[in-house]
């Protein structure tokens, strides 16, 4: 129990520190944030439950006021602005990233970044989009437009997850609540 | 940073943090049942004057805290500048601003503690069912220690990569960040349990203190 | 001063053993003890760690048992935590949270005292090493010798009937040292102390050597130390690294 609720906590952190850390860079140079990668992590890591519970407690305290959303955001107005969407669909993303793992008994590497494919970007995106069409009145096409241009960058952030999740199972050979 | 730290301490500080909380919400859902400009722009002049009522250096770090928006409001600009539907994109901006600008300032004049209070407070019912919401309040407290500490960790690991590289880290950073984290959530996990654990025993009597005299 | 009036707790290891990741980290120790001030010493990775987390109960043997006052630590976490307080050797694996005022007070509050007799304990504990002005501190700006102490009165501050200590003076500067020594010595509970420094336990009612997970050798200080400084000595004139344990 003790275990559980430490590792809920500190990957909630891990999210917030890689939101504060200086851009890392993607293989040909392009910076990215390391936030979403993290909340794939919470998934393929902690697995569907405790997954999404590290990244509802990292918006928790967000919303108390803490400033941990990449860039330096957060307090309650983040839930009032375009991206709410992306933050409802975090923890969902989490969720479902950690039951493909959970339930796809295949090779980790692949399991893992075709999870945080379908949780990571195509479920997040589906969040995301609805909310930026409801908050900027738009047809949910219209905005899936919007942010088109920043999923490729996404799907590279999930194979990614894929390769650090089975470098951890491999570090950390006990560490994977998601395949335990 | 972008902090949402008000810099002065105002009037609205003072009010319960329960009311500001419940009346958030109320404001939002009012914005969103309006849909013409001018009852927005109205509500925005409020909103300013609310602002303004804690004086210039408050109402500075409100805008400020408006910045993360500005992407935002250029793609409605452009949006309805094209399609000629202004009317439409002004009522979007303006409850957009509002609605960030309110929610802002509610986290502006609310400290954390008070924060946690009313998360405790709304918590209430679940330990009247006989849940723990302990382990909830345990889990905050746990952020907030392991936040800094994991980036400071995360610092070091960019330092050392540097140090023997000539680019800016790459993702295989986050491998034994992430490693980082699990090892720490194991010593949390003995240093929770020997202190007694999610559940505190009953109470006891203590022993004779065992402090030097 | 030396309490005398309560019988010292009394430790009791049966065959204690135990193996991670298919290596015996503890091989086969049986021991009684109930001495007021026992000290542990031993190489670096020979044991002493894992003995000390199994002492508290913090982890459970593979096969064996390991008692305090007949209770097992393990199991019993509410004996536990009124017998034996345990200072990791990592101040930074121990505390919990942000600011000392609520790392201080986090063991009391288990202990199931009231909020208000909380608080005045933890003010109370402050005032008595000095460090009033340390309530609200943020732990992770704390010094590494801070923390430490900090880690220190969280402990002492639950009074348990034993006080076990783990390297608690390594890292630190000689003055630290000295200062967080002197707190130590007067700790009015049994004490069982891991360190590297003989001088530190030139007083002490037993020592007991671990070496690669059994005991080596066990008495007073007199007969322990000095062939534990000769074999140290020993080793430390090898130029070969590969000796050093993994
Ligand atoms: N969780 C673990 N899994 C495997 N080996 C471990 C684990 N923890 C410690 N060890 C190993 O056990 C040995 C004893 O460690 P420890 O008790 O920390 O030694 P000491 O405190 O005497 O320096 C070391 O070789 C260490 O590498
Ligand atoms: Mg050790």
């Amino acid at each position: 129990m003790e275990r559980n609720i430490a590792r809920i906590a500190l990957f909630a952190a891990l999210i917030a520190a890689l939101g504060f850390l200086p851009a890392v860079t993607l293989g040909f140079g392009v910076p990215i944030t390391a936030q979403s990668l993290a909340v794939m992590l919470c998934g393929t890591v902690l697995g569907a439950k405790r997954g999404a519970l590290a990244v509802l407690l990292f918006l928790a305290l967000v919303a108390l006021g803490l400033p941990l959303l990449a860039g330096g955001r957060g307090g309650l107005g983040v839930f009032a602005s375009p991206t709410v969407g992306f933050l409802v669909g975090f923890p969902i993303a989490a969720f479902t990233t950690g039951l493909i793992v959970e339930r796809w008994k295949g090779p980790l590497p692949l399991v893992a970044s075709v999870a945080s494919i379908i949780g990571g970007v195509v479920v997040l995106y589906v969040f995301g989009a609805m909310g930026l069409a409801l908050m900027l009145g738009k047809t949910f096409p219209e905005a899936a437009l919007l942010v088109t241009a920043f999923i490729p960058g996404d799907i590279i952030k999930a194979v990614l997850a894929g390769g650090i999740t089975s470098g951890l199972a491999k570090a950390r050979p006990d560490s994977l609540l998601s395949r335990a | 940073m972008i902090s949402l730290t008000s810099p002065t301490k105002i009037w609205a500080h003072r009010l319960p943090a329960g009311v500001k909380l419940a009346a958030l919400p109320l404001t939002t859902l009012a914005l969103f049942a309006v849909s013409a400009p001018a009852p927005l722009g109205l509500a925005c002049v409020a909103t300013a004057a609310l602002y303004l009522s804690a004086g210039p250096l408050f109402a500075r770090a409100g805008i400020t805290s408006l910045r993360p928006l500005w992407p935002f409001l250029l793609v409605i600009a452009l949006w309805h500048g094209i399609s000629g539907e202004i009317a439409a994109g002004l009522t979007i901006s303006l409850r957009l601003i509002n609605a960030v600008a309110l929610a802002n300032f509610v986290t502006m004049t609310t400290p954390l503690s008070d924060m946690i209070a009313v998360l405790s407070w709304l918590l209430t019912p679940l330990r009247k069912l006989g849940l723990s919401t302990r382990a909830i309040e345990l889990s905050i407290a746990l952020v907030i220690r392991f936040t800094p500490a994991l980036t400071h960790k995360g610092e070091r690991l960019a330092e050392a990569w540097r140090a023997r590289a000539r680019r800016r880290p790459s993702w295989k950073i986050i491998t034994p960040m992430a490693a980082l984290a699990l090892d720490d959530a194991d010593h949390v996990a003995l240093a929770l349990r020997a202190r007694g654990g999610l559940e505190p025993p009953p109470t006891s009597p203590p022993n004779p203190s065992s402090f030097p005299k | 001063m030396r309490a005398t009036s309560t019988p010292a707790p009394q430790f009791d290891l049966r065959d204690l053993t135990l193996r991670l990741s298919g290596r015996t980290l503890l091989d086969g120790i049986t021991l009684t003890a109930n001495e007021r001030r026992i000290g542990i010493i031993g190489r670096n990775g020979s044991g002493k760690t894992t003995l000390a987390r199994v002492l508290a109960g913090l982890i459970p043997p593979t096969s064996g048992t390991a008692t305090l006052n007949g209770a097992d630590m393990m199991h019993d976490r509410k004996a536990a935590l009124r017998n034996i307080g345990i200072l990791f050797q990592n101040p930074d694996h121990q505390i919990i949270f942000p600011t000392v005022r609520e790392e201080l007070a986090f063991g009391l509050l288990q202990l199931g005292r009231s909020k208000s007799q909380v608080a005045t304990q933890v003010t109370d504990i402050l005032s008595k090493f000095n460090k009033s002005h340390w309530e609200d501190a943020a732990t992770h700006t704390l010094s590494q010798g801070q923390k430490q102490l900090v880690c220190l009165m969280a402990v002492l501050a639950m009074a348990p009937k034993t006080v076990l200590l783990d390297e608690p003076y390594s890292g630190l500067d000689i003055a630290t040292r000295l200062q967080l020594q002197r707190y130590v010595a007067r700790i009015d509970t049994t004490v069982v102390l891991i360190t590297h420094d003989p001088d530190a336990l030139a007083d002490f009612d037993r020592v007991i050597w671990v070496d690669g997970g059994k005991i080596r050798a066990d008495g007073p200080p007199a007969t322990v130390l000095p062939p534990f400084v000769a074999q140290m000595h020993d080793w430390g004139a090898l130029d070969d690294l590969a000796d050093l344990p993994d």
